[in-house]
């Protein structure tokens, strides 16, 4: 496995710990229940955001370490190939959800729901994008 | 992705090459180990630069190296 392909499975694993985030938001909205304390939902997604900066962090320099050439070397073209061809389809789900969003205006939604839809369609753009490069990866293209 | 008609006989070539390994062969033409794998199995076509620098690397013309078989890839299942 290339340095380029752990490092997508890292980001991709990484980014599932947004889960917790939303799916925290979603137990919230769905039971109508009040969360635990005040900017509970505030620190969970900074606390959640940490947490995922320091594991790329410290994971992609124990893979950088490990194999420093891999790390140094640019991306040859199958790997771009591989980038390219991953984000047309993470575009258009975030194209679709971006509208789908712009809908949630009147639907009687607040700032703070409207703003979680625009974030929920970033994350599922995200995932989308880097499970792409894992397929094709695993595909050898 | 579409039918992959082109064969090579990369792998051959390494062999009669001193037993030449994947990562060798990937550090002299510029890519990683896991293309020079896929092209040896027909899962990628390199481009046309990467092709002739494979060829330079073994001393051979590129149409010893890469073959292009439209019948053959219709053939398979």
């Amino acid at each position: 496995m290339s340095f380029r392909e752990k490092s997508d499975w890292l980001s991709f694993a990484s980014l599932c710990l947004l889960a917790i985030y939303f799916f925290e938001i979603g137990r919230g909205v769905l039971t109508d229940s009040q969360p635990s304390g005040p900017y509970y939902y505030f620190k969970l997604f900074w606390w959640l955001i940490g947490v995922l900066i320091a594991i790329q962090v410290v994971t992609h320099s124990v893979l950088a370490r490990r194999s420093p050439q891999d790390a140094q070397a640019p991306a040859d073209e199958r790997e771009r190939l591989i980038h390219l061809r991953a984000t047309p389809p993470a575009y258009f789900v975030l194209l679709v959800g971006a509208f789908m969003t712009i809908g949630t205006m009147h639907m009687g939604f607040s700032v703070w729901q409207f703003a979680h839809c625009i974030l929920f369609v970033i994350w599922i753009a995200e995932l989308l994008r880097y499970g792409m490069r894992l397929y094709y990866y695993r595909r050898a293209v | 992705m579409g039918e992959n008609h082109i064969t090579n006989a990369i792998r051959r070539l390494r062999f009669e090459h001193g037993e030449m390994t994947q990562q060798a062969l990937a550090e002299r033409i510029g890519v990683t180990r896991q293309t020079v794998n896929a092209i040896e199995q027909g899962k990628y076509s390199p481009s046309l630069e990467v092709a002739f620098r494979i060829s330079s690397v073994f001393g051979l013309p590129l149409d010893a190296v890469f073959q292009y078989q439209p019948e053959a890839a219709k053939k398979a299942p």
